[in-house]
């Protein structure tokens, strides 16, 4: 029992690790642009299927294709910025995430069928030569690929918080998720940052994705899924905050692990959506936000 | 007012949709007078025409006998869908090549034309295209694969009064409801709890036998069916169930299940995953280090994609309803094409869902007429018909003893290892 | 009020359902109209909480599923079709009730996120526990017949309407428009925002019962939780939209085009027809808020004598740059 215990400890820091991956793009976009966007799950498929189609016929590793998938994905956001959700920043705040929230629903819609169409509805996943591969930690395994994930993701949250905080680019990020009046009236190019911040989302999604196809599995309908797990981790977080991102995460992944040793796995994911309800009613700011005035 | 419009154009589209009434559906009882049939028996048509009968004299033959077939070719199910329409196709082939199908009521040979539709493995969408097709005048139904389409499949071909012959279904419940329309010539749960025991007693030697049986049961209403039927079965043959959880399909991880087996001492592994869940067990298991001696997985769909697992797939065994090694009429030629066009000797749900077109065409040729009730009580009928999955002969639920082989993935390839007479190769036990 | 010539209108249109329940011999026509029926009423229902008191709920596949639910174990059961969709009802609302006490405190994306993770949780749940599919009977299957389920849809149609007209010219109806509009502002006018936006949610999820009753009893064969799934609320919010938010006939019309544009368009691209239906979406949140409803009104407008005024009786751009 105690090695279930730990090992589902192990386990649930791990996939709480891609969580947190995936709610950092998502928690990028709202917070800077005000903005939610639930195909961001989509995005982490397309980003997966990319990595997929990378390594089945190119022979390409997860890995190593990943800054390609980034580069590529973030381009697609830059793409998807222009077309769509440009159009959604002229309104005011309350009306942007409401509508955002619509219009990026019609978006999963669009993408889900897209991707069925082109990739068919088949099940896929990456298996490379060390895919089975496992560091023994006295009774726990640690898989080499999952721990890979934990590390990009902290290395991405670490890149993001060096970005945000170092940089100009990042100061003006930051002033414009504060107040993008004052920002503009500051001389930052609003439109700009907006633009990039939410390519980044996407691009961060992607790799998210691409460590899904490799520890899990892809397929066109995943997307809304791993949306609602970024939803609740960015929640968690504290809507708006950029801080605590993958600790949520791990958070969650440890609830859903640990719910599973006692109520078994059919409703590891009901305790933790209700957990999440739970604290959502409590503490609306999650663990690190500001309660709001 | 405002509204004045849309109540205009709700009240013009509901009379349209009244109008379309009397145009399209085939399901009308007026509708002889109303559609044509141009096609003459000399002049073959791309469409298919309808069957018109009127008293007394031969009627007209349709240029075409309809089936129609709903099968998952997208989603969970694609794999298993893949080879139940490669069986159909085949089997029409062959059939059309041969002639077609003798049907008396227009003294004709008639070719068969095959209309698969595909459901996305999704039961929703199972039940809409079969009204649909209802529409179209079809003289039966073929169905896909996984119990969830055939589950709501049967039941629509009940309500349609039409015939449904479907394959890759093991659940007996199905067979239980009193329906007269479904066909099943396919291994169902009590049988296959029965074998996989007799299996590992003839293949293992007593002193060596895995004694301990796991088993994962998913939640659904095969795994709530098979599940007690294997410890049932389990008890009868001299095993001990040590380990039993259930868990809900679409589950990422499986940890808990792996680590508890591991803890009680599993040396037999019985699951029932739908895909991709078995994939996903087993790519867990190898990366936390345990594989039983024995494992078995009860999902033959898999099978192309399997080879992605590499070493954490290997000895798994199978249990599928055919395998070429057993030699029916018709083995051949079924693995050659398989051969040419998918480049590996037939997968085991084509030979069943082969058999089906057999037992269909047999059942029309005796029956001498396309109507659905005509039809349906010939194929009720079918006695020690010669088909590629042996003899079939229908019981009054729709089941018919049928073959239940099992395979094993050895070295990448999958061998038939039993009924041991037919085996291509010996049980790898333990499991590498 | 110039009710006359739409009440004309529609008393045709009704009319014109009935006959076709009646005299329609057709089977692919009679499903096509009770899906529509059942997703007019489901869209309503949700119209009635999104619409008229503007909170944006995702989980109400929840209380569709619910209503689906406990008619089909009922009536399967051997309680009688009409105790069973009360009962339906009457749980929901309960359940409804209870819910909505901690759901309602959270405010737009809380709530949002909120019903969401809800909705999830009670289908993961539903699917676990009632695993197994439910069909009808051999015997009900062999002599089924349309007529039942279709009154049956016909009449969970008509009561949904008729709810949401009243309450739109209510009092009540009223209070829970002030709420969208602002809900800070409707506090201060002495507006009970909590109350009015409980009784919409409890409306809202009862009437979606009902529209899962009518599901249930037509439906032949189905896996419970399907009732439950996510796509029903996408659904309802896709037709609410296009058809036109926060309008009675809006969800109708959106159904109409819904369910009929599915259907004629042809079957081989069955993605593009999602693909259509999610760009057709987007368009009309972005440029048409109003949705068709508004799109019909301007063509209307255009034909009408120009003094002719669009009063602000429908909900649409109220304030500034607000699109609901």
């Amino acid at each position: 029992m105690t090695q279930l215990i730990l090992q589902s400890v192990v386990s649930g820091i791990l996939v709480g690790g891609i969580y947190g991956l995936v709610a950092l793009g998502l928690a990028l976009a709202f917070g800077v642009l005000k903005v939610l966007n639930v195909a961001h799950g989509e995005l982490l498929m397309l980003g997966g299927y990319a990595s997929f189609f990378a390594f089945t016929y190119w022979g390409i590793d997860p890995f190593v294709s990943m800054p390609l998938v980034f580069v590529a994905m973030f381009g697609f956001g830059v793409l998807l910025y222009l077309v769509l959700f440009r159009f959604v920043t002229r309104t005011e705040i309350h009306t942007r995430i409401k509508n955002s929230l619509l219009i990026s629903f019609g978006l999963v819609l669009v993408l889900q069928a897209l991707a069925v169409r082109f990739f068919t509805a088949d099940e896929r996943t990456i298996s490379t030569s060390y895919s089975l591969e496992a560091f023994t930690i006295g009774p726990v395994r640690v898989p080499v690929v999952r721990l890979a994930g934990l590390v990009v993701a902290v290395v991405a949250a670490l890149a993001l918080e060096w970005l945000l905080s170092r940089t100009r680019f990042g100061r003006a990020l930051r002033a414009t998720s504060e107040d993008w009046t004052r920002a503009a009236l500051t001389g930052v190019d609003v439109r700009r940052v907006y633009l990039i911040a939410f390519a980044l989302s996407a691009a961060l999604a992607a790799i998210a994705g691409s460590l899904v196809s490799l520890g899990y599995s892809i397929s066109p309908s995943i997307g809304l899924g791993w949306t609602l797990k970024a939803l609740i981790v960015v929640v968690l977080a504290g809507l708006g905050s950029m801080r605590g991102i993958i600790v949520a995460g791990i958070f969650l992944g440890l609830v859903e692990s640990l719910a599973s040793v006692w109520l078994g796995g059919q409703y590891r994911e009901v305790v933790a959506l209700v957990l999440f309800l739970v604290i959502l009613s409590f503490r609306p700011q999650g663990f690190f936000g500001r309660a709001h005035a | 007012m405002r509204h004045r419009a849309l109540w205009v154009v709700l009240a013009v589209l509901a009379m349209v949709l009244a109008a379309c009434d009397s145009g399209d559906d085939g399901s009308d009882t007026t509708q002889a007078e109303e559609t044509s049939t141009t096609a003459a028996e000399e002049e073959p048509t791309t469409t298919a025409g309808e069957p018109t009968t009127t008293a007394g004299e031969t009627a007209e033959a349709p240029d075409a006998i309809r089936i129609g077939g709903v099968v998952p070719l997208t989603g969970a199910f694609a794999g298993g869908g893949a080879q139940v329409e490669r069986g159909y196709i085949y089997a029409v082939d062959a059939i059309n090549e041969a002639g077609g199908v003798y049907v008396e009521e227009f003294d004709a040979q008639i070719p068969l034309e095959l209309d698969v539709r595909d459901d996305a493995s999704d039961p929703n969408q199972t039940t809409s295209i079969m009204d649909e097709l209802a529409g179209g005048d079809i003289v039966a139904y073929l169905g896909g694969f996984a119990t969830p389409v055939h589950a709501a499949g049967s039941a629509t071909a009940e309500r349609n009064g039409i015939p449904y012959l479907g394959v890759a279904t093991s659940t007996q419940a199905l067979h239980e409801q009193g329906y007269q329309y479904f066909f099943s010539p396919f291994p169902k749960s009590p049988d296959m709890a029965v074998t996989v025991f007799e299996m590992l007693n003839g293949l293992v030697a007593e002193g060596e036998r895995p004694l301990n049986v796991g088993i994962f049961q998913e939640a659904t209403d095969w795994g709530e069916e098979l599940g007690p039927l294997f410890v049932q079965e389990a008890e009868n043959h001299g095993y001990e169930v040590v380990y039993h959880e259930t868990y809900a399909p679409g589950s990422t991880d499986f940890t808990d299940l792996i680590l508890g087996a591991q803890a009680a001492g599993v040396e037999a592994l019985l699951s029932l995953p739908t895909p991709p869940d078995g994939f996903a067990i087993y790519q867990q298991m190898g990366e936390l280090g345990w594989k039983p001696p024995f494992n078995l997985v009860i999902r033959a769909a898999d099978v192309p994609t399997w080879n992605d697992l590499g070493p954490a797939g290997e000895g798994v065994v199978l249990s599928t309803p055919w395998h070429p090694a057993l030699g029916f009429p018709g083995t051949e030629a079924v693995n050659e094409r398989h051969l040419e066009e998918e480049g590996r000797p037939a997968d085991p749900v084509v030979g069943s869902a082969y058999a089906l077109i057999e037992i269909l065409a047999d059942a029309i040729e005796r029956a001498g007429t396309l109507d659905h009730d005509a039809v349906r009580d010939a194929i009720a009928a079918t006695d020690g018909l010669e088909t590629i999955i042996g003899p079939i002969t229908f019981r009054e639920d729709g089941t018919a003893e049928v073959p239940n082989p099992h395979m094993q993935r050895i070295g990448g390839a999958i061998e038939l290892i039993w009924p041991a007479d037919t085996a291509t190769s010996e049980l790898v036990y333990p499991a590498p | 009020m110039r009710r006359g010539p739409s009440a004309i209108v529609a008393a045709v249109v009704l009319a014109l359902l009935v006959a076709v329940g009646l005299v329609s011999g057709s089977q692919h026509i009679l499903t096509l109209t009770i899906q529509t029926m059942v997703l007019a009423a489901l869209a309503s229902s949700w119209n009635i909480l999104g619409g008229f008191a503007g909170q944006i709920s995702l989980g109400h596949a929840a209380f569709f599923g619910l209503g689906a639910l406990v008619t089909r174990e009922l009536w399967l059961g051997g309680t009688g079709l009409g105790v069973a969709i009360l009962a339906a009802v009457a749980i929901t609302a309960v359940a409804a009730g209870i819910v909505g006490v901690p759901m309602l405190r959270f405010r737009d994306i809380y709530f949002a996120i909120g019903t969401l993770a809800l909705g999830v949780a009670v289908f993961i749940t539903a699917g676990n526990l009632w695993p197994g599919i439910t069909s009808l009977p051999a015997e009900d299957l062999r002599n089924y017949d349309f007529t039942g389920p279709y009154f049956v849809a016909l009449s969970v149609l008509l009561t949904t309407v008729a709810i949401s007209l009243w309450l739109k010219h209510s009092k009540v109806g009223l209070g829970m428009m002030t709420v969208r509009d602002d809900e800070e502002a409707a506090g201060a006018t002495g507006v009970d925002a909590f109350a009015h936006k409980m009784i919409a949610f409890v409306i809202s999820a009862s009437l979606a019962a009902l529209a899962g009753s009518a599901f249930a009893y037509f439906s032949v064969s189905y896996y419970p939780n399907f009732a439950f799934s996510v796509l029903w609320t996408f659904e309802a919010i896709l037709v609410v939209f296009i058809g036109g938010i926060g309008t009675i006939v809006g969800p109708l019309f959106g159904a109409v085009f819904f369910i009929v544009g599915r259907d004629l368009l042809p079957t081989d691209i069955d993605e593009f027809q999602v693909v259509l239906f999610g760009l057709l979406f987007i368009v009309v949140v972005l440029l048409m808020p109003g949705g068709l409803t508004e799109a019909a009104e301007r063509l209307v407008a255009r034909t009408r004598r120009p003094d002719r005024e669009t009063t602000a009786e429908e909900p649409t751009a109220t304030k500034g740059k607000e699109l609901i």
